[in-house]
C-alpha cells in the first residue's frame, strides 16, 4: 500500500469496465519500468510492477573499498616524517645547547624529551590500535553481510568468535556472550548464526545507541532554538556530531583516537551521502513539512527541529558505520522513531 | 431448542472432552485451528501454503515469531484423531508446484498436525502443536439448523427460494412442490423426487454465474457415504402455521428425516470437531460474488452472519476452557487477493468488513478478537500498469486457467494476459446498495459486467536450491500472526 494509485481513487461514478489483454495480442507492448512513457496511439502499453515484498532481499550497501595506490597517504606520511625529523633535530640542538650552558639543565631537557617521546609513542600506539580496531569492525561488518548471503556455516562461527572478542570488553554483554557461545556448537546455519548473534549481542546496544542519538538530537535542537548567533549553532552542531560519533563507536566496541575519528567521520559522511539522498526524499521532507507548524510559530523553533533531525540522521548513519553487524534480525532504527522522541521532548518543554 | 435429556448428556460429554484436552495442553500446548470457507474459497491452498511456509521457510516478515527466528523448526506429526482423514499435504503441494493446477476441493473434513518448536522471547524452548482442521464451510451453515425446527427451516428455505435470481432456478422444484400436500399420506417416491429437485436447485445456485452461498443443508451437495440415505432425502414443504404434523403424513416423515439429519450429520460434526476448535479462519471468496452480482453478495453476507452466529466465541478463560471450549480468535480472510491490484486490497477488506460487521460487533462484545484480512495464500499473479490511451489501469499479469474466458476469448491455460478486473468502490456501502448496485454475470452478459475476476493458474516457480520452492503469498504472514502469533510468545 505504498502509493495509492491516483486513477483508482476516482469516484465510483467513473467506474471503469474490466478489460483483459493478451500479452502477445496485437497492439500490446510490454515495457520495463524505466522506459514507461506515453503509449503510441492505438497501442496498449503494459508495465510490470515490482512490489517491494517480492524484490530480492536488500543487500547492505557495503562501503566501497579504496583501490589503487594512496598518494595522499604517502604525502601525509612523508610530511609527518619530515616534521618529526625536524622536531627531533631542533630538540637535539636544544638539548646540546642546554648541556653547553649547564649540565643540570641539559639532563632536565633530555628528561623532558624522553618523556615526550614516550608519550608520542604511546599515543601513536593507541591511535594505531584504534584504527586497527575500527578496521576489524568494518571488516567484521562486511564478513557478516557476506555470510548472510552465502550462509557459510564455518565462516559464521569465525565471525561470531571475533565478535565475542570485541564484545569481551563490554560488561553489559556478559550474559549475552555466554548464551551466544553456548549456541556456537549447535547446528545452526550461517546466516541464522549471524542473526542470532545480532539479536543476542546487539539488541541492548541498539537501545542505548538510539538513546544516545536522540539525546544528542534533542540537545542540538534546543541549543539551536535558543542560541543568539548562527556561528555558535554551527560550532555546537559540529561538536555534538563528533561527540555522538565517538560515543557510538565506543558503544559498539571501537576505540577511536583522533585519526580514527577523522576516518570514522569521513565514513559517516560518505554513508550519509549514499543513504541520505533516498531517505531525505521521503521521511525527512515529510517530517520537516509535517511539522512546519512549528516553523510557523517560530522560525528558530523550526530551525531547531530541523537541526535536531539532521543530527539524528547523522547519528543513524554513524550507527550503520560503527555497528559490527548489519541490521537483519533487528529493526534498523528509523528517523521517524527519533523524530517522535524529539518532538515529544519539545512539547514537554513548552 | 428445548434442552432435552440427551442434549444435556451430550453437553456433559463435551465438557469432559474439553477437560481432557485441557489437561493435555498443560504439558503440550495445542491449538486447534479450524480452516473453513464455502466451497472454492481456497481452503486447501491456504493450508498447503501455511504448512509449506512453516516447514520449508518462507517470507513472513509480519509473522513475528518466524521472522525474528524464534521458530526453530516445524514438522508434521501423526494426528490425534484416528477417525478423520489426513490432509493430503504432499499431494496438494505436488499439484500446486509441479502440475501448476489448484488442488481438488475439500469434500470432507480432514486434519493435519504440525509441531512447531520455538523459543519464547525470554529464551525458553517450547513446542506448540498446531492441529489444523479443514472442513467445508457448508457444514458450518448447517449448525444453525440445530436450533431450528423443521417448520421453521422449511418456511425460511421457501421464502429464500422465492427471491431474486433464486426463483428462476427453483422453478422446477416449486412446480413439483405445488403438487404435494403436507398433510397427505407419506409417499416415498414423491419425497425422493422432491429431494432430488431441491438438491438440483441448491447446486444450480452454486454455479459461477450466481455464486450463492447460503445453501443449507450443506450435506445435500456433498453427500459422501450418506448419499441416498433417508437422512438426506427430505425437502422443505409448504407447511401450514399453527398446526402440527398429523401421524403418517408426508409432513411427519419430513420432520423425522430432518431430525435424523441433525442427529446423524450436524450434531456429530459439532461435537467431535467444531466445539473443540480454539482458533478459526473463515476464507471467503468475495471475488466470485463480485463476478456474479449484488444478489450473490447479499447472500454471502447472510451466509457469513449465519457462520458467525454459530461460533462459540468468547475469551478463553481457565473456567471456560475447562467446561466449554470457545473460539477466541476468528479471522475472516478474503482470499484470492492476488486477483486484485494491491491498491484495491484495502477496499476488498472494507467490503468483507462490511459483510461481517454486524455479526462481528456481537462477537467482539463477548471478548473474541475478530479481524479481517485480504490475502492470497499462493500468489498467482504479478502486478502491472496498463496504459491504454490516457487511462492507466492497475492490472495483473498471470496465466488464466484453461477454459476461462474474457472479452469473448477463451484461454487455453498457457497464454499470459494482463487483466484489469474493474474498480472496487471506495465506499464498500455502495456495493450493498440494492440489487442494481453493480452488474454481474447473473444479470448481464459477460461483456457488460462491472467486474471480471479471471481464475489464474498457480505461478511458475523456480525450485530453490534444496528442492521445493517457497510459495509467494500476500499477507499469509499477517493471518498467521493473528491466528497463532500470541501463542508463540
Amino acid at each position: 500500500m505504498s502509493e495509492p494509485a491516483k486513477e483508482s481513487a476516482k469516484p465510483y461514478a467513473k467506474h471503469r469496465r474490466p478489460a483483459t489483454f493478451r500479452l502477445d495480442g496485437p497492439g500490446v507492448v510490454v515495457v520495463d519500468t524505466e522506459e514507461a512513457g506515453r503509449p503510441a496511439r492505438g497501442t496498449i502499453q503494459i508495465t510490470p510492477q515490482a512490489e517491494p515484498a517480492q524484490l530480492p532481499a536488500v543487500v547492505e550497501t557495503i562501503l566501497p573499498a579504496r583501490r589503487g595506490f594512496r598518494w595522499g597517504a604517502l604525502l601525509w606520511t612523508s610530511v609527518a616524517g619530515l616534521v618529526l625529523l625536524g622536531l627531533g633535530l631542533s630538540v637535539t640542538h636544544l638539548i646540546e645547547d642546554l648541556f653547553a650552558r649547564s649540565e643540570g639543565l641539559g639532563f632536565l631537557g633530555a628528561g623532558f624529551a624522553a618523556a615526550a617521546a614516550l608519550a608520542l609513542i604511546a599515543i601513536i600506539a593507541r591511535e594505531a590500535y584504534g584504527l586497527v580496531r575500527l578496521a576489524t569492525i568494518e571488516k567484521l561488518h562486511r564478513r557478516a553481510a557476506e555470510v548472510l548471503l552465502s550462509d557459510d556455516r564455518k565462516e559464521s562461527r569465525a565471525v561470531v568468535a571475533d565478535l565475542l572478542k570485541i564484545a569481551h570488553q563490554n560488561p553489559r554483554l556478559a550474559r549475552a556472550r555466554v548464551s551466544l557461545s553456548s549456541h556456537t556448537d549447535e547446528i545452526i546455519d550461517g546466516a541464522d548464526m549471524i542473526k542470532l548473534a545480532e539479536r543476542e549481542l546487539m539488541s541492548p546496544l541498539d537501545i542505548e545507541a538510539r538513546r544516545l542519538v536522540s539525546v544528542a538530537a534533542q540537545r542540538v535542537s534546543v541549543v539551536t532554538a535558543v542560541s543568539p548567533r548562527a556561528a555558535i549553532d554551527v560550532l555546537f552542531v559540529l561538536a555534538a556530531a563528533l561527540r555522538l560519533i565517538r560515543q557510538l563507536a565506543r558503544l559498539y566496541g571501537g576505540r577511536p583516537g583522533a585519526l580514527g575519528m577523522i576516518s570514522l567521520a569521513r565514513q559517516v559522511v560518505a554513508h550519509l551521502a549514499i543513504t541520505g539522498g533516498m531517505a531525505a526524499s521521503d521521511s525527512l521532507v515529510q517530517q520537516v513539512l509535517g511539522h512546519g507548524i512549528a516553523a510557523k510559530l517560530s522560525q528558530r523553533l523550526g530551525e531547531g527541529v530541523l537541526n535536531g533531525l539532521l543530527t539524528a540522521r547523522l547519528g543513524l548513519a554513524a550507527i550503520d558505520v560503527t555497528r559490527p553487524l548489519p541490521f537483519t534480525a533487528l529493526p534498523r532504527p528509523v528517523l521517524a522513531d527519533l523524530a517522535k522522541d524529539l518532538l515529544r521532548k519539545r512539547e514537554d518543554e513548552e | 431448542m428445548t434442552p432435552s435429556l440427551s442434549k444435556i448428556v451430550e453437553e456433559a460429554r463435551l465438557s469432559a472432552r474439553a477437560l481432557i484436552d485441557y489437561g493435555e495442553s498443560l504439558f503440550n500446548p495445542t491449538i486447534r485451528l479450524g480452516v473453513t470457507g464455502l466451497s472454492r474459497a481456497g481452503k486447501t491452498v491456504f493450508i498447503t501454503a501455511l504448512v509449506h511456509g512453516l516447514i520449508r521457510g518462507g517470507r513472513f516478515p509480519v509473522f513475528e515469531a518466524f521472522d525474528s527466528g524464534r521458530i526453530a523448526r516445524a514438522h508434521l506429526s501423526p494426528q490425534p484423531d484416528d477417525g478423520v482423514p489426513r490432509f493430503a499435504y504432499e499431494r496438494h503441494l505436488r499439484a500446486l508446484v509441479e502440475e501448476r493446477r489448484w488442488p481438488n476441493s475439500t469434500v470432507d473434513i480432514s486434519e493435519l498436525r504440525l509441531v512447531i518448536g520455538y523459543q519464547r522471547p525470554n529464551g525458553a524452548d517450547r513446542t506448540l502443536t498446531l492441529d489444523i482442521v479443514d472442513y467445508p464451510g457448508e457444514w458450518l451453515l448447517d449448525l444453525p439448523l440445530l436450533g431450528k425446527s423443521y417448520e421453521q427451516w422449511a418456511r425460511e428455505s421457501l421464502s429464500l427460494s422465492r427471491e431474486g435470481p433464486r426463483a428462476d432456478l427453483a422453478s422446477a422444484w416449486h412446480a413439483q412442490l405445488a403438487t404435494l400436500s403436507a398433510e397427505g399420506p407419506a409417499d416415498e417416491q414423491a419425497t425422493l423426487e422432491a429431494a432430488r429437485l431441491f438438491t438440483d436447485y441448491l447446486r444450480a445456485c452454486r454455479d459461477e454465474r450466481f455464486a450463492m452461498s447460503l445453501l443449507p443443508p450443506g450435506r445435500f451437495l456433498m453427500p459422501g457415504s450418506l448419499a441416498g440415505s433417508p437422512a438426506l432425502t427430505f425437502a422443505p414443504l409448504d407447511v401450514p402455521t399453527e398446526r402440527t404434523a398429523p401421524d403418517g403424513s408426508l409432513w411427519a416423515m419430513m420432520v423425522r428425516r430432518y431430525e435424523a439429519y441433525k442427529d446423524i450429520v450436524v450434531w456429530p460434526f459439532f461435537r467431535d470437531h467444531f466445539a473443540r476448535l480454539d482458533r478459526q479462519i473463515v476464507l471467503v471468496d468475495a471475488l466470485a460474488a463480485f463476478n456474479a452480482g449484488p444478489a450473490a453478495l447479499h447472500d454471502l453476507e447472510a451466509a457469513l452472519s449465519g457462520i458467525l452466529d454459530c461460533f462459540r466465541v468468547g475469551r478463553s478463560t481457565i473456567l471456560s476452557t475447562l467446561f466449554r471450549p470457545r473460539i477466541d480468535r476468528i479471522l475472516f480472510a478474503a482470499t484470492k487477493a492476488d486477483h486484485l491490484h494491491h491498491t484495491s486490497h484495502d477496499r476488498l477488506e472494507a467490503v468483507l468488513r462490511r459483510a461481517v460487521n454486524q455479526a462481528a460487533t456481537r462477537a467482539e462484545s463477548t471478548g473474541a478478537a475478530i479481524d479481517v484480512v485480504a490475502l492470497a495464500a499462493v500468489r498467482a499473479t504479478r502486478e502491472a500498469l496498463v496504459a491504454r490511451g490516457r487511462d492507466k489501469l492497475p492490472s495483473l499479469l498471470g496465466t488464466p486457467a484453461a477454459g476461462e474466458s474474457a472479452g469473448g476469448e477463451i484461454f487455453d491455460g498457457n497464454t499470459e494476459v494482463a487483466t484489469f478486473p474493474g474498480d472496487l468502490p471506495l465506499d464498500a456501502e455502495a456495493l450493498f446498495n440494492g440489487v442494481d448496485a453493480f452488474h454481474g454475470l447473473s444479470s448481464k452478459s459477460a461483456e457488460q459486467t462491472d467486474f471480471r475476476f479471471l481464475r489464474f493458474r498457480p505461478p511458475l516457480l523456480e525450485a530453490a536450491a534444496d528442492g521445493a520452492p517457497s510459495l509467494p503469498h500476500i499477507r499469509l504472514d499477517r493471518a498467521l500472526q493473528f491466528l497463532i502469533g500470541d501463542r508463540l510468545q
